[in-house]
């Protein structure tokens, strides 16, 4: 039993606060409330120092093949509210091409990705409860595939040089690297100005080298894929729920009423404590997940265990910091509602606490 | 340091195993009955006593003791398996006794003290009540009024203690008492070990919802001599508050809710509910059990994560409390979706025909609420996680 970090990982937070603290100051979070929510000054310079390597095999330049290390990253792209969203390409591709390509021409887009380049994913589809199976179809037909269906949710997807795209056909399930330009891509604009977009197949042909694993391990690789998102969006949900918590602590212990700052009042102080205790169990949850899938590939449990509580933490933390700071809350001068919004994307992406509360109880009901 | 690791090392989970084979020994047919009897439920009887005797002979108590003193000197973690696994076997070892009370007497005792009590809790012969909560003093136990008045032979007792539990069959009463009048509240505090066979010593039974017996105990003019005050006069409020983390750890263990998960997901699974079906296939039911796993899992961790920090030998008070508090609250909602995947089944008590697991969810239940109030109350661990873990200003 070991909870403590390791030397690195304790100096990747701190230098991430460092640079982060100084980018995302609101004057420059304003620039992208409205606009195209994309950082690209931040994205090169995060790439230029080595952070998009965080996760990432030492052969391809990165600090390691660790999870945990990449978590990191995401709680504190969430604790700044950076305008970066980044799991599509960080966690969905890079790391399931890092654990399932064989191929170097494939392997090549981590070293694309590592230098500031986008390849994101296209995996979710509209009113598709259970990604493992998508509605998405290839079409197999010799050396060519022929791909037909609608994603969605897709990130950066209108900057991307590809897409990672699952699809089901009669092997059973692909991955299978798709150029953007094969794509019809067109804007969505979600709660959060996320940059979120549909993505149209429309009987595009490719190679049938551009699936990425090897026959047979599709399932597997998306499993992955889906895990390792589920893990880094609970951490982008911790650092996003650590930073409305550590606003309640500072702005009820300055904020006075009838005489005294309102954080003295017990009713106010328990609720801020409710979202300290609900911070840690998402922090342990989280950790335990990202470990486990660090050794063993296949952790649904701890991961929906992880992004269950993500959910959960999102919502309560949210409205509590919504109430407990009163009109503040919802003022756009003030930093509070950007995270607010970004609680919700967390909460409901990946699937919400009750759809994963309904395949958790699958699994552990169906394995004896 | 290395890379993160949580789960138990190879020696932990050999310890573990261990302890589950002991306690199947250790648990005969005759003992599981008498614990079936609301009078024995917290022990007391007699194959309860053959059984502490047994364990104190094959050295399983005073595993926190430091070697010294005769014990094992477990760490932290070891000393949580060690409650886990006996709390799942549902087997009431007198947890503070021996792990508390036990190692206090120990360092901070007489001679006599150390020679006839300290020994005997090792061998498993002896027995506490802990007289700290009286009718006036709960939650802010140093307003405590029971006196004990130094005189030439030593001291002279008179009070009333609350909910002391397994006084009805403990040999001595653990009791806090005011030896300083004019001192601050906690500053005039000292320990003593007060004879349940003193004729000035008596109790009413106090029946519980959970069917658990606790006492109010009396003291009436009872005299011990110097010998039984444990460490130093006037300062007995720290060996009170000494291992209260421990204790509040202790109190929400993981195993018996995970224990409870497992007895009633297999009754589930083999419950027919008609031709086709069984229980388990309902998705309300599947849904009960994934909230019951996903909260013992962050269980889990928070209390192997507060064990590892004390392992290190540091305090995080916040997260002490976190503990505390998330534990307890967890563990009712947990018997509350427990209990409605059997539903009225699980109101059928234990000498019920249809009744189920021994009436285990009926009984829980009963004494969840004891542990919100019960080991320092939520209000009082909320405050604490307010001020030591969001710095906020204190409460009035």
């Amino acid at each position: 039993m070991d909870f403590s970090e390791m030397n690195h990982q304790g100096e990747i937070r701190d230098s991430l606060d460092r640079i982060l603290v100084e980018h995302c100051v609101p004057e420059n979070l304003k620039n992208f409330d409205a606009a195209f929510k994309h950082d690209a000054e931040l994205l090169s310079f995060l790439a230029s120092q080595g952070y998009l390597g965080l996760g990432i095999h030492e052969k391809y330049g990165g600090s390691g093949e660790n999870l945990y290390d990449l978590g990191i990253l995401f709680e504190k792209l969430g604790f700044h509210a950076a305008p970066l969203s980044l799991i599509g390409c960080l966690a969905e591709v890079a790391q399931t091409i890092q654990k399932f390509s064989e191929h170097e021409s494939h392997q090549a887009l981590i070293a694309s990705i590592l230098k500031g380049d986008i390849h994101t994913s296209a995996i979710l589809e509209p009113l598709n409860q259970d990604p493992e199976n998508p509605l998405t179809r290839a079409e197999i037909a010799g050396d060519k595939l022929t791909i037909t269906g609608t994603k969605y949710l897709s990130e950066l997807a209108s900057i991307s040089k590809s897409l990672l795209v699952s699809a089901n056909s009669d092997e059973g399930v692909l991955l299978v690297l798709v150029d953007k330009e094969h794509a019809n891509v067109s804007e969505l604009t979600t709660t959060a100005n996320t940059p979120a977009f549909k993505v149209d197949f429309d009987g595009v042909s490719i190679d049938r080298s551009a699936i990425i694993h090897a026959q047979g391990r599709g399932l597997e690789a998306l499993k992955y894929l889906l895990q390792t998102s589920m893990v880094m969006r609970s951490y982008l949900a911790l650092g996003i729920t650590e930073k409305m918590t550590a606003l309640i602590a500072a702005y009820t212990s300055e904020r006075e009423q009838f005489g005294r700052v309102i954080g003295s009042f017990q009713a106010v102080s328990h609720r801020a404590a409710d979202c300290f205790i609900d911070l840690e169990c998402l922090r342990l949850v989280s950790q335990q997940a990202a470990i486990n899938l660090n050794t063993n590939h296949d952790c649904e449990n701890d991961a929906l265990v992880a992004k269950i509580w993500a959910g959960n933490a999102c919502h309560r933390i949210s409205y509590s910091a919504q109430h407990l700071h009163g009109g503040m809350g919802v003022d756009k001068d003030y930093v509070l509602w950007r995270y607010c919004l970004l609680a919700k994307e967390c909460e409901l992406i990946n699937g919400s606490a009750s759809q994963n509360i309904d395949r958790l109880g699958l699994n552990i009901t169906a394995n004896q | 340091m290395g890379e993160m690791l949580i789960q138990l090392s190879p020696k932990q989970a050999k310890l573990k195993e261990e302890l589950q084979e002991y306690f199947e020994g250790l648990i005969t047919p005759d003992l599981q009955a008498e614990l079936r009897d609301p009078e024995h439920f917290e022990g007391g009887g007699p194959e309860f006593k053959k059984a502490m005797r047994t364990m104190g002979a094959d050295g399983w108590i005073g595993l926190s003791w430091k070697k010294e003193l005769g014990g094992k000197n477990l760490s932290p973690m070891e000393q949580y398996i060690f409650v886990e696994t006996v709390m799942r076997t549902g087997f009431p070892f007198p947890f503070l006794t021996t792990e508390s009370v036990g190692p206090m007497i120990a360092e901070h005792g007489s001679d006599w003290a150390k020679e006839e009590v300290a020994t005997k809790i090792l061998k498993g012969e002896l027995f506490f009540g802990i007289g700290y909560s009286e009718p006036n003093s709960g939650t802010d136990l140093a307003s405590l009024q029971t006196k004990a008045i130094r005189n030439r032979e030593g001291y002279l007792i008179n009070g009333q203690k609350m909910w002391t539990s397994l006084a009805n069959f403990s040999d001595y009463i653990w009791l806090a008492a005011r030896t300083d009048f004019e001192a601050k509240n906690h500053k005039g505090i000292s320990m003593f070990i007060v004879p349940t066979n003193d004729p000035g010593f008596s109790m009413t039974a106090i029946n519980t919802l959970g069917d658990v017996r606790t006492n109010a105990t009396f003291y009436d003019n009872i005299h011990v001599p110097e010998s039984h005050l444990v460490g130093q006069p006037n300062e007995g409020w720290s060996l009170i508050t000494s291992q209260l983390n421990l204790e509040r750890l202790a109190l929400v263990n993981h195993g018996p809710v995970e224990e409870l998960y497992k007895n009633v997901l297999s009754l589930a699974q083999s419950t027919k509910i008609n031709d086709n079906q069984y229980l388990i296939d309902l998705t309300w039911v599947q849904h009960n059990f994934a909230q019951v796993y996903s909260g013992i899992e962050a269980l889990k961790l928070i209390c192997w994560k507060q064990t590892w920090i004390m392992e290190s030998g540091r305090l995080n008070m916040a997260e002490a409390s976190v503990a505390k508090v998330y534990g307890s609250e967890f563990f009712i909602e947990a018997y509350r979706l427990l209990m409605e995947i059997m539903g009225e089944l699980s109101l059928l008590k234990n000498d019920s025909e249809l009744s189920i697991l021994n009436a285990k969810l009926e009984r829980m239940y009963r004494t969840a609420s004891i542990l919100t109030f019960g080991g320092g109350t939520n209000e009082v661990q909320r405050d604490i996680i307010a001020m030591a873990g969001l710095l906020m200003p204190r409460t009035r």
